[in-house]
């Protein structure tokens, strides 16, 4: 027997308690660790960015379009590797009206060269360049919506309307897989020259949005300077943003949500505290004639503090430990897996950052620690013959 | 026979610590619940005020909002001159309008925002008379004058009255009125002339929505009938209160889903909380319950007594956790619009709904919690009492 | 008696006063007091007369408002809560009226308990403790725990947990107060082997006159002061056998 196993001792003392506490804290630690995959989840689009990558779009608004010779302009620019363009496209298939993924327009000659994260084998990817109404689409959404390769693909978007008399009609030539975290694997690409051919001749020849490669990353912000300088003085300005800025420039009106989410995951600690506190606060109470025992032996408040302390921070432990040890694998093989395969569009990647796993468990010992704290100063300070009087 | 709620009453009152505890974890689910709730109605309420029951909306057809939608200019008119569109001094009331929404740069925090602005006609406040403007004036029309809504004022760089700021690279809107409208999502606009808006972004010839009002609330099946028949026009027509209602669906399920999952994981710690304290209120307790057992009292009515006695807990926490949800509701708060992609500012609004909702599930907690413990109250042998 | 020279607790003019309710209450008045090496006394007297309070001052669970104790040589009144408390694990073991055994330990750990806050080593600690469950004659009811144990038995753990460290004082407060009285007789037996064979000085407070008689000598306590010593009911066991 030593000091410490004697402070865990008191764990097993009152069972129903510990397990009920244990539960607590563990769903606590669950519900923080939710929390915190959302969050992180939430802005990998921009934490997982490219580095070397720049996106140009209009100034003031994303709804408004660029001149299509401004991807000539990009392509001059020295340090520029290479440049390619795109059109949101707003595309809904019919046949599942409630299902959002994005479909983009693109130029299926440079765009995965500028996205070399994608991944797509070579025989799909040159028959996806080899069909005007070719698409590709990204592994999850084909998984969820059952796409196969040669299938045809009807679309309707709500902000270009179909061209005279016809509808937009692809057929899926590719499927894209990645690994990058930042990639969503449920997007839809088509060509864009089929989208602009389709459209009437005022609208045509307007591109969404430039994104270029850096060839050194360093001067990835300077460049956008750059171009942003080359387009003041023409008929439509740009603002461009390294990846992440351009990324994040969506999760701005969030900010309220993603501050409220924080407000919560602190407030789980709380939660997680008073059960603890109640806990040990009870357990304390109803020993106080074996701390004034223990005292009236020779130990000292300091001891006793140790105790009170120690079983606190085991229960915090075992709560914690059960808390990330169902926790974790629920969101890595169950939880995360789902929302990437059916919300990729907003959580391409799903999953509990390792190092809130371990914060989470180093939380729950502390929180354990300082729910304890007036408990085990209150012990501390009985008084021997009071303690042992109301024994008596 | 019953025990008196008094007993309960007096028996929390002892273990003040646990009992403390115990409310306060509560407390806090039925703040964040109540909260979650409130948000999601604020935004609803915002947005149904903007609507109107006897006004059509028209958009392109897989629109879902304004922002998205194109109508060519030749439209507007044979849009006006369908059957059901009521007429002032024989013109037909209604008006095509130009929602953009432009990035600028936010006050008093980092970054940009999306603000929504609506290019309008003189028609357009005829449309809606609760428009009115609380300082300055309204804008001159053919004019760079804007107005803005009083929720957006002085969060934003330049959206103040008597500042500008740019639609365009050197044509910069001047700002001349402050308006509101009951609250409304209209007060997180900026109004700005049409024409204006349409050569700034270069959109001559074509609008994004038109709206028109309408006979009577009755006569809008046919005039949908009228719009969706040409299949060429590409248009659909929806009554402006269901439009709005759509607009808010979005972002209020999603504050209602985020905070109702919160609120569940939450209110399994407060159950836990709840029961611990219950588990030891009766733990202490033998002695008293064997004697009112050998008094006679049935396992039933120990039962329901300390059933009770968990839902007093939970009631006063819930009924503590109001308080500060309550007060939420002179908090406004921004965030983005899924339907429009703009920033939207509403308001915490406390229904009454709202607070039942979150009452009952502080007592549904509190039986939940309680039911266990109770369970094993009500099973204390009588002889109990004799043991010390 | 009081000239004795080997007086192992000696008090003088110990004045205890508690707070209670605003009003000061004095429990002991300016008593005199010497206990011999190796007495086995007993201290009697009704209740509020102070007899705990005197029994927790030689203990040095508490500490006077005033005179001085001394004990062993060593005067403890002046002592901090901490030196106090490190004193107490050396020299002192307690025998509660109700055991106050934890719980979760069993009994062999009970008694390594006090052997806690000792240098010894923790197989030696182990060693010790079964020695002193041993003298108590509980051999084999040392991984019982305290539920498992009728009342007499766990006083007897209570012992041992009192003897392990070898203390030079043993204070005893209502050892029999909570047992019937075969069990109780058990006990009185043991604590007058451990004054016999151990020379262990040994203060009982006890109301039950039947207990006191077991003692080598029983004072009267009463609203403070001690009454008149009585006799010694025979020989000191230490003096008797030197």
């Amino acid at each position: 027997m030593t000091f410490t196993s004697l402070a865990a001792r008191n764990i097993l003392r009152n069972k129903l308690r510990t397990a009920l506490t244990i539960c607590g804290v563990a769903v606590a630690v669950i519900t923080f660790l939710l929390l915190r995959t959302v969050l992180s989840a939430w802005t990998s689009a921009a934490d997982f960015a490219a580095k070397d990558r720049v996106v140009t779009r209009h100034k003031i608004t994303f709804v408004m379009q660029l001149p299509k010779r401004y991807i000539d302009q990009v392509r001059q620019m020295p340090g520029i590797k290479t440049a390619t363009w795109a059109n949101w496209f707003g595309g809904k298939d019919p046949k599942h009206e409630n299902e959002f993924f994005a479909s983009i327009a693109v130029d299926p000659g440079t765009y995965f060269e500028v996205y070399d994260e994608m991944e797509i084998p070579q025989d799909e990817l040159d028959a996806f360049k080899a069909d005007k109404r070719g698409v590709i689409v990204g592994d999850a959404i084909a998984k969820k919506l059952g796409w196969q390769i040669g299938q045809e693909l009807t679309l309707e978007s709500g902000i270009y309307a179909a061209p005279e008399g016809g509808e937009w009609k692809f057929t899926i030539r590719g499927i894209y897989t990645t690994k990058a975290r930042s990639v969503d694997r449920s997007s839809v690409l088509f060509h864009w020259e089929y989208l602009n051919d389709g459209l009437p001749e005022a609208r045509r020849d307007e591109i969404g949005w430039i994104v270029s490669r850096v060839g050194d990353a360093k001067q990835t912000a300077d460049m956008g300077v750059k171009l942003d300088k080359v387009f003041d003085d023409q008929d439509v300005q740009t603002l461009s943003q390294d990846e992440a800025s351009f990324n994040k420039s969506f999760l701005a009106g969030f900010s309220m949500v993603l501050k409220a989410l924080n407000l919560v995951s602190l407030v789980i600690l709380v939660i997680m505290a008073l059960v603890m506190g109640n806990t040990i606060a009870m357990g304390v109470r109803e020993r106080t004639s074996e701390y004034g025992t223990m005292r009236a032996i020779g130990f000292m408040p300091k001891h006793i503090v140790f105790f009170v302390l120690g079983e606190a921070m085991v229960l915090g432990l075992l709560g914690g430990l059960a808390g990330v040890g169902l926790g974790y694998p629920f969101v890595e093989k169950v939880l995360g897996r789902w929302i990437e395969e059916n919300l990729g569009a907003f959580f391409p990647f799903f999953r509990v950052p390792p190092e809130w796993a371990v914060v989470a468990l180093l939380l729950s010992m502390v929180e354990g620690l300082v729910a304890a704290g007036i408990p085990a100063w209150q012990a501390s300070r009985i008084k021997v013959t009071d303690a042992l009087r109301r024994v008596v | 026979m019953m025990i008196p709620l008094r007993y309960n009453i007096r028996s929390l009152m002892v273990r003040k610590a646990t009992t403390a505890a115990a409310t306060l974890g509560i407390a806090l689910v039925v703040f964040v619940l109540a909260s979650a709730l409130m948000l999601s109605e604020g935004v609803k309420e915002t947005l149904s005020s903007a609507g109107r029951e006897d006004i059509a909306i028209v958009l392109r057809k897989g629109s879902d909002a304004e922002m998205g939608s194109t109508i060519e200019d030749p439209q507007i008119g044979l849009i006006k001159s369908m059957s059901g569109v009521k007429r002032e001094s024989d013109q037909p009331l209604g008006t095509g309008e130009v929602v953009i929404v432009i990035a600028l740069e936010k006050l008093g925090a980092e970054g940009v925002t999306n603000v929504l602005v609506r290019g309008v006609t003189e028609t357009s406040h005829k449309l809606r008379p609760d428009v009115k403007i609380v300082e300055g004036r309204l804008p001159s029309p053919g004019s760079d004058e804007v107005m803005i809504g009083r929720a957006i004022r002085g969060r934003i760089k330049g959206v103040e009255l008597n500042q500008s700021f740019d639609l365009k690279k050197n044509r910069p809107v001047k700002v001349v009125g402050v308006f509101e409208d009951n609250g409304s999502s209209y007060e997180s606009e900026v109004w700005a002339d049409l024409d204006n808006v349409r050569a700034s972004f270069g959109r001559q010839g074509a609008v994004s929505s038109v709206r028109v009002v309408l006979d009577s609330p009755a006569s809008f099946d046919a005039f949908q009938a009228g719009v969706e028949s040409d299949k060429r026009l590409g248009l659909m027509a929806k009554r402006e209160t269901k439009y709005f209602e759509e607009q808010s669906q979005g972002t209020s399920i999603f504050l209602t889903f985020l905070g109702g999952l919160i609120a569940f994981f939450f209110s399994i710690g407060a159950m836990i909380g709840a029961t611990i304290t219950m588990y030891a209120s009766i733990a202490n307790r033998q002695r008293e319950i064997g004697t009112l057992r050998a008094l006679g009292f049935s396992r039933f009515s120990i039962l329901i007594c300390f059933l009770f006695e968990a839902v007093l807990l939970s009631l006063i926490g819930g009924l503590l956790g109001l308080v500060p949800a309550i007060f939420m509701g002179s908090i406004e708060l921004s965030m983005v619009n899924f339907a429009s992609w703009s920033e939207l500012v509403f308001r915490f609004r406390p229904t009454p709904e709202v607070l039942g909702i979150a009452v009952g599930s502080a007592v549904v907690m509190g039986i939940l919690g309680g039911f266990l413990p109770a369970v094993r109250a009500a099973r204390t042998s009588p002889l109990a009492a004799m043991r010390a | 008696m009081s000239e004795q020279a080997e007086s192992i607790i000696r008090l003088r003019s110990v004045t205890k006063e508690f707070e209670r309710g605003g009003e000061r209450l004095r429990v002991l008045e300016n008593l005199d007091l010497d206990v011999g090496r190796g007495a086995f006394e007993a201290l009697m007297g009704p209740s509020g007369s102070g007899k705990s309070t005197l029994l927790n001052l030689m203990a040095g669970l508490d500490r006077p408002s005033g005179g001085s104790i001394e004990i062993d040589r060593k005067r403890i009144d002046q002592m901090s809560e901490g030196e106090l408390a490190a004193w107490r694990a050396n020299n002192v073991g307690f025998v509660f009226q109700s055991y106050n055994l934890l719980p979760v330990l069993t009994a062999v750990e009970n008694v390594e308990l006090p052997l806690l806050l000792t240098p010894v080593a923790s197989s030696e600690r182990r060693k010790r403790a079964e020695t002193a469950l041993r003298v108590v004659g509980l051999q084999d009811r040392m991984q019982h725990y305290p539920r498992q144990l009728s009342g007499g038995q766990e006083q007897r753990v209570s012992i041992a947990r009192a003897i392990v460290t070898d203390p030079i004082l043993i204070v005893a407060d209502e050892p029999t107060g909570d047992l019937d009285r075969k069990s109780a007789d058990e006990i009185l037996t043991l604590l007058e082997t451990l004054n016999r064979t151990m020379g262990k000085t040994i203060v009982m407070v006890t109301h039950d006159p039947a207990a006191a008689e077991r003692a080598s000598m029983t004072r009267h306590l009463d609203k403070g002061r001690l009454k008149g010593e009585e006799a010694p009911n025979r020989e000191p066991a230490w003096e008797a056998k030197t």
